[in-house]
């Protein structure tokens, strides 16, 4: 993946948007544009670690009782 | 295989609960459904239900990562009049609101209730002017 930023227009709310300039005023970031980056890389990173909490407790399962749950639940929904 | 688009299932509290708590059988069997291309409809009242149930990082990961499956989405609660259909439902019923917001998203969408606990949605489940339809999650074998 290359290192080079890629530009793009977005739409956000308001007080989002006044949050993210009061950031930089404070010196807290050095650009709106790097509030967004690292928000959404934040977001990334928990996505990545939501989906590998699911997988590791799927595959912790019984999967024989699961099928037996989604059997009965076919049997129902056939009724 | 049929290209017809299955009746998405409402999760009510109970699923979401066990889903918080981390039962890896009902996450599972949800992962399989959602493989399955299998719509499921999550009632924001109802994941709120289940937070106050299980709270903690990992319950809250574990009910957060139910909207990064690919077939199920988030029904909020949006407007006066979603919300004044609740409170009709709730007063019809008497469920408390987090099952109540997933009996009226089943009543208007006309889809069956998925659900570790049948008894008590029975007991409500000709209040509505349609009856709801209740799917119960069980292991026969147990």
């Amino acid at each position: 993946m290359s290192d080079r930023k890629t530009r793009l227009t977005i739409t956000v709310d308001p007080h989002i948007s006044a949050y993210a300039e009061q950031l930089v005023e404070a010196g807290q970031a050095a650009s709106v544009s790097a509030v967004f980056n690292e928000a959404m890389a934040e977001k990334a990173y928990r996505d990545r670690r939501r989906r590998s909490l699911w997988k590791t407790k799927t595959d912790a399962a019984d999967p024989q009782r699961v099928e037996r749950m989604m059997t009965h639940i076919d049997q129902q929904l056939g009724q | 295989m049929s290209d017809q688009t299955p009746t998405p299932f409402i999760l009510d509290t109970s699923v979401l609960t066990a889903i918080a708590r981390g039962d890896t059988d009902i996450i599972a069997l949800i992962q399989a459904y959602d493989s399955r291309k299998q719509p499921m409809v999550i009632p924001a009242l109802a994941i709120a239900g289940a937070c106050l149930d299980a709270r903690g990082e990992e319950a809250g990961d574990l009910l957060a990562g139910l909207e990064l499956l690919d077939n199920a989405m988030v029904a909020s609660l949006s407007g006066s009049e979603q919300a004044a259909r609740l409170a009709y439902v709730v007063a019809r019923t008497g469920l408390d609101p987090w099952d109540a917001h997933a009996a009226a998203v089943a009543d208007v969408a006309i889809c069956p209730i998925l659900t570790l606990n049948a008894a008590r949605w029975r007991e409500h489940a000709a209040d509505l002017d349609e009856p709801l339809h209740i799917v119960e999650i069980a292991d026969p074998g147990d």
